[in-house]
């Protein structure tokens, strides 16, 4: 078992993990759970004598080498996403590497997933596909709403057969046809099995999905498959391999942030969106996404006056886009990323001067002690710690540094 | 790159090297400059290839008294991608010093049959016919009389050549048999007869192992060659093999018919001769009495038969006279192989001396040890004589005399061993008598003694100490160098256990066990469960992959595989193999995988890389002893332990180790692939097999992958696999690389 870095990261479930089902004869259970972990060799006796766990600041640099990585320079994103996740429930699903199952923790990540993807980028749909029994099936359409996909997924767990990922592109394939050319055609595959078992020649269907445009990436759970590489090399996906259940979820939440709009799709255009207003409560009407009487709440289409149960969604009368402001808002944000903080290294001989020995500006923690890496804005040259760095980044979006530099400006 | 080793500057095309790769150049170094021989393991995936080229071409620039670099290869195939390689550093030796200083010629040399552009003869489907079509094209009687008479056919592409080929050499460059053949056409020259000839002139010469080991081909093709040439065997963890084939001749029953059939036919071409051309037979008799040796010189273009026996021993005196006259001659053979013919019609297995053998022959038949030895060259003679072109009608003649002349030449080294039926299959009556060299220092000691550098090198030598003793010989560096890897990217296991803990071996008394069987069957089926894409396992014979597969089939457990991958297996039809290989890497490639059942020691074993995903995973099911009772085995056997002090267990040992490792080491090629390889036999836990392991295996078998059972090892690779998939770190990766300001200050450290 590899050691991860825990910083932000969901609960490990190492515990779960090692509880593999191989008998090593000459040892206990409980005694391989470290054997393999071997958390003692991680273990830094520092100058005082005092025993910490693990090197810090190593595992600092390595979460951000990822940020850094996944940032890159201001780029055009395509914010209006398309999304279908195929998901493997074939017979290799079931496997209990990860416990209790393959596909019970497959399902699991992928609700994180679903309410991540539509919290990050509210303008965008996902529909879900499962391959199951040598065939794959449409287990939501693409739409808009988190609870339902993740209602359908979890009335829908069971494994068996083999999997097919010819025919689960095939389907993603004519599923993303009549996508606006505006929309960013992706497609993320959760794969199980090692093998797939096609009708036919699935490199025809991978140069089909690159002729349509579509981004396949894939989440594998066992191993390196070459097909996997190939496809997500061809259609300028990206392949990774989870090594645990923490590091699924880690590598699928990678896939929320909006990707780089394609080069080809630069032309800018207008999309027709409307604004609704939430309906009074106690108002009367027929909800025209469920075909039944509700009763208050829901949402007016400013075009139809049709009432929608949520945002955002396609109006289903007649086809706006209804989306709240803040979705736009909260969509704004990957547009305009805050920079990514510099590492200042600790050198000894600038440890005296004033500029080293501040502490923290977003936590006020001294920062001159060690045990974390000492971060600056290259807009308001202000000094974070790692936590801050990473609290900034990944939830707030916003500099505290920057924000107070812009009031004085005000003031 | 260019950086200076020792004061001699050498030429690397790449920008980086691998500190394994400067290490072997070193060590390489020494060896040239103490003149002597050396043996040099490195793994496989580390560019030995260009290693070896960049510093024997660099020292050549260097020293321009040394003649030439030989380098041996096993197949075509490799010695294409050797003047690949170096057509690289030549483009690259030409732009750092220019082209008028970096000028070599380098070319591959092969048969006929790879070579001629003829437009009939080429299209010959084996060797034997391509030569035959050739000559009678090309011989000098054969041109001669078509001087005279237009009707008689010739190559025009050999008339080409004989014009102005012969007299200019090649413009300086690399030229692979490809560009041979493209070359001739153009020119309208012969590419065989051009290469050969050329091999005087070129600075490096890429051939088959055979054109410098067998005495039959080296006598013609390598017999020019300066002493201040340096011979490179790639490849050669079989090098003792391929010297003990070369000196090795077997005889069966169509043999001896097909040998008597020639004979009737050159006594009816002599009686025909007599009646017309009376002459011509006397002045060969003349000829024979001052000698052979005198009359090498004949014909000076149809050398093609050359003795079988190592130039040392040929003898230099005139021929018997008992075999001096032609019809004698054929008389001679006619009752040798009415001899042959009796001792084969036998019911008991006979093993025997070449001393007792030729004392009996000539009690029995009349037939002198003397005359024996002279029967290759006397043949050759008469065939000349004659004016026979059609040599593919007349090769078991040939084979036989072949065997008389080894037979009386040498007295030790060899025995003679005639088996009424193959052992394994006793019902069938298949007689054979074998003369099989038991020793692989004869074969190779010409080339020790005659050139000045003989490098031997190969990924799997192991133990190293053994090949000195084997090949007879002094290496001035012996080094096995181990592979610097940025990750640990080779997972070796030893599977000692099944999943039921009972130990699993091919050992012959537990390979029938129904339960041994079951249990290599559920590893199989766990692990293709477990692994993706290619999957390669080797059985330890034909035999026992028959039978295994066919328990496997009754058991259900091979349906069962067939739900995970695809099975493939390797026959002994060497065209259903390469469909198979075919199939294989396509099911591999399109994501269904695929498993391929193949056989140690066989043409996969031997030439096939499985390297990225064509093999994640190899299983060695059993150690691959040779066949124990094999009667020319043991007779080497013994040999080896009278005469070398090697121990039979030693050297059954060592050769079943390598066989393994050479299996095993077809899933890695290079240092970006990755594979985990299975031992599947609790013998493999003892130390005397796990030490003759190569080193570079050696060093990554880890304390806790010994001794496994199935599901540990299914945990295990479950494991690597994940670790595998993750993305490698460049920065990582560049460690195990120099740079040229690394190797500069290298060099500036005196104690590196």
């Amino acid at each position: 078992m590899e050691k991860r870095s825990g910083q932000g990261g969901p609960a490990f479930q190492e515990d779960e993990e090692m509880e593999e089902e191989d008998k090593a004869p000459d040892m206990e259970a409980w005694e391989r759970a470290y054997a393999d972990d071997r958390s003692w060799e991680s273990l830094i006796e520092d100058e005082s004598g005092l025993l910490k766990a693990g090197d810090d600041v190593q595992q600092q640099r390595q979460h951000r080498r990822r940020l850094i990585q996944a940032s890159g320079p201001r780029i055009q994103r395509g914010i209006i996403r398309y999304l279908c996740l195929i998901l493997d429930f074939s017979r290799a699903a079931g496997e209990i590497d990860f416990r209790p199952s393959r596909m019970a923790v497959v399902a699991k990540a992928v609700e994180d997933f679903v309410r991540e993807y539509f919290d990050q980028n509210p303008l965008s749909q996902l529909g879900i596909i499962v391959m199951k029994n040598g065939i794959a099936s449409v287990v939501t359409e693409l739409s808009g709403s988190p609870e339902a996909h993740i209602r359908a997924l979890k009335s829908n767990l069971e494994s068996f057969g083999e999997a097919s990922l010819q025919n689960g592109l095939e389907l993603a394939h004519t599923y993303v046809q009549h996508i606006p050319s505006y929309g960013h055609r992706e497609v993320v595959i959760v794969f199980s099995a090692l093998s797939t078992c096609d009708p036919g020649n699935i490199l025809e269907t991978v140069k089909k999905c690159k002729a349509a445009r579509m981004k396949c990436s894939v989440v594998g759970l066992t191993a390196e498959i070459y097909i996997c590489k190939h496809i997500s090399q061809e259609t300028g996906g990206s392949y990774a391999v989870a090594m645990n259940e923490g590091h699924l979820k880690e590598i699928l939440l990678e896939h929320v942030p909006p990707p780089a709009a394609m080069p080809d799709a630069s032309s800018a255009s207008l999309v027709r969106m409307g604004f609704p207003q939430r309906g009074s409560e106690g108002a009367v009407a027929i909800c025209a996404c469920h075909k039944e009487l509700r009763i208050g709440g829901g949402y007016i289409c400013p075009r139809c006056r049709a009432r929608v149960c949520e945002l955002p969604t396609e109006c289903s009368l007649c086809g706006l886009a209804l989306v709240s402001s803040a979705h736009l808002a909260r969509s704004y944000h990957h547009l305009f990323p805050i920079p990514t903080f510099d590492e200042l290294l600790v050198d000894a001989s600038l440890r005296g001067k004033s500029s080293f020995a501040g502490s923290c500006f977003g936590c006020r923690i001294q920062l001159s002690g060690g045990g974390s890496l000492r971060l600056r804005c290259p807009r308001c040259k202000r000094d974070f710690c790692f936590d801050c760095d990473v609290y900034i980044h990944e939830s707030l979006h916003n500099c505290p540094g920057c924000e107070t530099l812009q009031e004085e400006a005000v003031t | 790159m260019k950086f200076v080793i020792e004061g001699l500057t050498v030429y690397f095309p790449y920008e980086f090297i691998y500190r394994e790769q400067y290490a072997y150049m070193v060590e390489l170094k020494h060896a040239l400059d103490a003149r002597g021989h050396c043996l040099l393991e490195m793994p496989t995936g580390t560019g030995k290839t260009i290693t070896l080229l960049s510093l024997i071409t660099s020292y050549q620039l260097a020293n321009p008294s040394l003649a030439k670099l030989i380098y041996c290869t096993r197949t075509v195939h490799e010695m294409e991608k050797v003047l690949d390689e170096l057509r690289r550093l030549h483009l690259y030796q030409e732009k750092e010093i220019g082209s008028s200083r970096a000028k070599i010629l380098a070319l591959g040399l092969s048969s006929r049959k790879n070579l001629c552009i003829h437009p009939v003869v080429s299209g010959e489907t084996s060797r034997e016919s391509v030569d035959a079509g050739c000559r009678k094209l090309t011989a000098s009687w054969v041109r001669a009389a078509a001087e005279t008479n237009l009707d008689i056919e010739t190559c025009s592409f050999y008339q080409g050549y004989e014009k102005q080929g012969s007299e200019q050499p090649l413009p300086p460059g690399v030229y692979t048999l490809h560009d041979l053949r493209v070359y001739g056409r153009q020119r309208g020259w012969c590419p065989y007869f051009l290469a050969r000839q050329m091999i005087q002139f070129a600075n490096v010469v890429v051939y088959n192992y055979q054109y410098l080991l067998d005495p039959k081909v080296s006598g013609i093709i390598s017999k020019e060659m300066q002493k201040e040439c340096i011979v490179v065997f790639d490849e050669a963890h079989n090098i003792d093999n391929v010297c003990i084939e070369a000196l090795s001749v077997n005889l069966r029953q169509n043999n001896l018919d097909g040998a008597s059939r020639n004979i009737h036919k050159l006594n009816q071409i002599i009686s025909r001769f007599k009646e017309t051309d009376a002459n011509r037979l006397r002045q060969e008799y003349n000829r024979l009495v001052e000698g052979l040796a005198q009359q090498g010189n004949l014909h000076g273009s149809d050398n093609w038969l050359a003795n079988p026996v190592l130039p040392e021993d040929i003898l230099r005196e005139a021929v018997p006279g008992n075999i001096r006259r032609a019809e004698h001659f054929v008389a001679f053979l006619q009752r040798a192989v009415q001899y042959l013919r009796e001792r084969l019609d036998t019911d008991t297995v006979v093993k025997e001396g070449p001393v007792s053998f030729t004392t009996t022959m000539s009690t029995a038949a009349g037939l002198d040890q003397k005359a024996l030895k002279f029967c290759y060259d006397r043949l050759h003679s008469l065939l000349l004589t004659l004016e026979v072109t059609e040599i593919d009608e007349f090769l078991h003649v040939q084979t036989v005399c072949n065997f008389l002349t080894l037979v009386g030449t040498y007295t030790r080294g060899f025995s003679i061993i005639i088996e009424p039926y193959d052992e394994r299959m006793p019902h069938i009556p298949d007689p054979v008598l074998q003369l099989s060299c038991l020793d692989a220092s004869l074969a190779i000691k010409p080339v020790f003694d005659r050139f000045q550098s003989v490098v031997i090198t190969s990924g799997t030598l192991s133990p190293i100490d053994l090949y000195p003793r084997l090949l007879n010989f002094n290496p001035v560096i012996i080094h096995s160098f181990t592979m610097t890897l940025t990750r640990d990217c080779l997972c070796p296991m030893i599977l000692a256990r099944g999943s039921d803990q009972l130990p699993v071996s091919s050992k012959f008394d537990m390979r029938s066990d129904p339960g041994v069987v079951r249990n290599y069957g559920r590893l199989l089926l766990e692990m293709v469960a477990t692994v993706p894409d290619g999957v390669v396992c080797f059985f330890v014979s034909y035999s026992y992959m028959d039978g295994i597969i066919n328990s496997w089939n009754e058991m259900g457990i091979l349906q069962e595989v067939m739900q995970h991958k695809l099975v493939f297996i390797e026959t002994q039809d060497y065209v259903e193999t390469t469909l198979a290989l075919e199939n294989f890497r396509q099911a591999c490639d399109c994501g269904r995988g695929a498993v391929f059942f193949s056989v140690a020691r066989g043409k996969v074993a031997e030439g096939i890389d499985f390297d990225r995903h064509y093999g994640r995973l190899v299983i060695m099911f059993g150690v691959p002893f040779q066949y124990t009772l094999s009667k020319i085995l043991n007779a080497r056997l013994e040999y080896l332990r009278d005469t070398f002090q090697i121990k039979e267990g030693d050297f059954l040992t060592f050769d079943a180790v390598r066989q393994a490792a050479q299996c095993v080491g077809r899933v890695i090629r290079s240092k970006a692939d990755y594979g985990m390889m299975i031992f599947a036999d609790k013998r493999y836990n003892l130390p005397n097999k796990r030490n003759k392991l190569p080193q570079w295996i050696q060093s990554q078998l880890r304390e806790e992958h010994l001794n496994l059972s199935t599901d540990m090892a299914v945990h295990i690779a479950r494991e690597f696999l994940r670790r595998m998939a993750q993305p490698s770190d460049p920065q990582v990766s560049k460690s195990t690389l120099l740079s040229q300001e690394d190797l500069e200050k290298m060099a500036a450290m005196p104690n590196f």
